[in-house]
């Protein structure tokens, strides 16, 4: 599986996302906003604990938040280029 | 104080009934609080986030408020809310706790962290139809009409409430819950 379909999939099921399926998330909208998908504060929080426990990335400065969680994209661009595990 | 029932619902995993006619029961196999959901049009997708404390409180408010009827969504500060239950937010405090027992598997789920306070239900409720009122979830050593009564008798006497959303609510696990919930009306006639 791509890393962006296993990101949608794990994010879906960490979130709640009831909703959705990966398909209905695009990989390059924007995660917060009225635009995408609506994420909020407490999901930043629960993709950070989700990056840590599935790919032991352990994000140290929250302003590095912004562009990591701006898209799935760029969520798997970084999870690419810094997981441990 | 004088005060009137206006409208009741009463919520199990079997079954949800209006002002005392059943008008929904559950399917082997479904969830019926998302059946609810559905069939109510509730559209709001926080829903879906919720521990199953706040999901029961949110549906039978969404489906006592529906059946109030009038314009909804407009802040006012006239209506408090009050609710009651015995083991507050037990179920979700356990399953935080899963998430932090294990030394080697120390990952404290945030999203279910939010809801270690039965007081959620009552914020969620308020927020979503911008009550601005009294908003309390008060916990009873066992269910009292009585303790209930006077909570709700209380709130009456501030200069502002002239209804209550108010009642039991309570959620230990996904399949055991048991909401029975009123709007009370302050009566001056």
């Amino acid at each position: 599986m791509e890393l962006t379909e296993e990101l949608k999939t794990k994010m879906i099921e960490a979130l709640n996302l009831e909703e959705m399926t990966p398909a209905d998330i695009d990989d390059n909208a924007p995660l917060f906003g009225d635009e995408g998908l609506g994420l909020d504060s407490i999901d930043v929080l629960e993709l950070i604990v989700l990056l840590e426990r599935n790919y032991g990335i352990k994000i140290a400065d929250p302003k590095q938040g912004k562009e990591i969680f701006a898209s799935v994209r760029t969520m798997a661009d970084y999870v690419a280029a810094n997981r441990t595990k | 104080m004088n005060t009137m029932v206006k409208h009741t619902v009463k919520l199990t995993p079997n079954y949800l009934e209006v002002n005392g006619k059943r008008v929904a029961e559950t399917v082997a196999g479904e969830s019926f609080l998302t059946k609810l959901y559905r069939l109510y049009n509730m559209e709001y997708p926080k829903f879906f986030k919720m521990d199953v404390l706040c999901k029961v409180g949110f549906v039978a408010s969404e489906v006592l408020l529906g059946t109030e009827g009038g314009e909804r969504f407009v802040p006012r500060s006239d209506r408090a809310v009050l609710l009651f239950n015995r083991h507050s937010s037990l179920h979700a405090d356990s399953t935080f706790q899963h998430t932090i027992a294990n030394p080697d598997e120390f990952y404290p789920s945030p999203s279910v962290f939010v809801y270690t306070l039965p007081n959620i239900v009552t914020g969620e409720i308020a927020i979503r139809n911008k009550y601005q009122g009294e908003s309390s979830f008060i916990l009873l050593p066992e269910k009292s009409e009585e303790a209930m009564d006077q909570a709700v008798a209380r709130a009456f006497m501030d200069r502002e409430t002239t209804s209550v959303l108010t009642g039991w609510v309570e959620a230990v696990s996904e399949t055991e819950y048991e909401v029975e919930m009123e709007l009370r009306m302050k009566n001056d006639e």
